[in-house]
This record gives C-alpha cells, sequence and structure tokens, in this order.
C-alpha cells in the first residue's frame, strides 16, 4: 500500500534518498561526493543524514582510507522500501487530481 | 500531512531530476578525465609523429603511453572511491583484463598484418582503442558510445582524404578534440 512518509519528504531528504536508491543495492556513495551532487554543505548533508539514520532508512559506514576518516553512505532496504512506497504516493495523490 | 497534487508533482520531478542527475554524474564523473588524459596523448604523441624521425616518434609514445596508462590507474582507483561495492570492484578487475587483453591484440595484429607506413600503424592502434571505448560505453556510459563512433568517423575521414595530414589531423581534431570534449563534459556537468 503507497504510504505518504513525512520524514522523507523534506526537500533534501528527498533528493538524498532519490540519489542513493538510484544506486545498486550492494553500492555506497562518498559523503563529499553526495555533498557536491546536491549542492549541500557539510552541516546541513549531515544534519539530514542522521536523521535519516536514526530513521533507519540509511546506512553510514565511517571508516579509515589510507588514514583518513571518509563516510559512506547507502540506502537501507527498509529506506528503499519506503522511498518506494512514497513515491507511490506521490503518484496516487497526482492521479487524483 | 495534505499535500496538493501540484506539490506532488513538484516532488516527483525532484526525484526524477535528482535520479537522472545521479545516474549521469556517476557515468560521467570519470570519463571526462580520460578524454582529458588521452586526448593529451593523442595530441603530443601525434604531433611528435608528424615533426620527429621514426626513433623519437618511438620513444614518444612509449612514454606518452606508459604516462597516461599510469594516470588512468589512478584515475580509475580514485573514481572507485567515491561509489563503491564489492560487485564494482570485481568490474574495475574485468576492466583492466580486458584492456590487457585488447593491447596484446593490437600487437598481434600490427606483427601479422605487417603496417606499410606510420598512418596504418597509427590507424591500426586507434580502431583497437576506439573498440575498447565503444565496449566501454556499452557497459557503463551509453552516451560515451557516439564519441567513440564520433571519433572513430574523424580519424578513417583523416586516413582516407587526407593521408598526408594525418598526423596533424589526429594531433588537432582526434586529441584537440577529445580535451575539449573533456572539458565541455566536465563544465555541463
Amino acid at each position: 500500500m503507497a504510504k505518504f512518509n513525512e520524514t522523507i519528504h523534506q526537500t533534501v531528504r528527498l533528493q538524498i534518498m532519490a540519489a542513493l536508491v538510484t544506486l545498486g543495492a550492494e553500492e555506497e556513495v562518498d559523503f563529499t561526493y553526495l555533498r557536491d551532487l546536491l549542492e549541500v554543505t557539510d552541516g546541513n548533508l549531515g544534519a539530514h543524514l542522521r536523521k535519516l539514520e536514526e530513521s533507519g532508512y540509511i546506512k553510514i559506514n565511517k571508516e579509515f582510507v589510507e588514514r583518513k576518516p571518509r563516510t559512506f553512505i547507502s540506502a537501507s532496504k527498509e529506506g528503499r522500501k519506503i522511498f518506494n512506497e512514497h513515491v507511490a504516493a506521490l503518484e496516487s495523490i497526482l492521479k487524483s487530481k | 500531512m495534505n499535500i496538493s497534487p501540484s506539490e506532488a508533482e513538484e516532488a516527483l520531478q525532484a526525484i526524477q531530476s535528482m535520479m537522472n542527475k545521479t545516474k549521469k554524474a556517476i557515468s560521467n564523473s570519470g570519463a571526462y578525465n580520460f578524454l582529458i588524459v588521452w586526448g593529451a596523448v593523442w595530441l603530443v604523441g601525434f604531433l611528435a609523429n608528424h615533426f620527429f624521425d621514426a626513433k623519437t616518434i618511438g620513444y614518444t609514445w612509449m612514454v606518452l603511453d606508459i604516462l597516461g596508462g599510469a594516470i588512468s590507474v589512478i584515475l580509475g582507483i580514485r573514481m572507485s572511491r567515491y561509489v563503491r561495492s564489492p560487485s564494482g570492484r570485481a568490474s574495475g578487475k574485468r576492466i583492466a583484463w580486458f584492456w590487457l587483453i585488447l593491447f596484446l591484440y593490437c600487437f598481434s595484429m600490427i606483427c601479422v598484418v605487417s603496417p606499410v607506413d606510420g598512418n596504418q600503424m597509427a590507424m591500426i592502434i586507434i580502431l583497437f582503442v576506439m573498440i575498447g571505448w565503444i565496449a566501454m560505453g556499452l557497459l557503463l556510459s551509453v552516451a560515451s558510445v557516439w564519441w567513440g563512433l564520433g571519433i572513430t568517423a574523424l580519424s578513417l575521414i583523416g586516413y582516407y582524404v587526407l593521408p598526408e595530414f594525418f598526423s596533424l589531423w589526429m594531433a588537432f581534431l582526434g586529441g584537440g578534440g577529445m580535451i575539449f570534449l573533456g572539458f565541455y563534459i566536465r563544465k555541463k556537468w
């Protein structure tokens, strides 16, 4: 059933989820790459990522690559499901016009 | 939360736009760097073909190919750091093997055919490189197939129509064109 999701519907979070679900199921994206793609600041992206992580829609993987801290982000299985349901909900609203 | 159909439409458009941007960014993000690097290699190499003697040409191409190959490997490793996956790492290794095997086939072809002049030798190498480029395009980014076909067509035109200026043609239209295209894609993205 199509469910509208208020957490995902916020503009930046909607864009984050759209970018992440476009990647393959096993793929994760670097924080700076996602920041440049979305054209947002570090702080802004970080805040929205925390919100999405708390909801269980994304996975954040922090590790050291060549002694430098790196953050990788991917959509969780739950996140993909919720996002698809949200899109379906938007489509059903549009059809009811 | 109640939203209107027009708000829903805007949200769907934003989603579609970001999905397209992501697909494009992933498929193009590395391609333009390779275009600039190999465009520079072609520009310098083909200028050497036109102006220097056979021995100098040989050394120039050897240095340029090693340099271009090394930079490409570094770029490939850097690219895989932005979007990574276990399957992506396996594909990267297969792509490296593909280029190595293609290079060996090209070398074998040159040995079998024994090109009569520098133009023929260059054209055989260009055709093999473009086969590789188009194969990569079909695998990773369909848009780059068109660049490969365009460069192949330009090369063939130069080879058959202007054989005496083939090296200059390839330096400026082939190499220069690849550099221009690389910067154009970079700016556009």
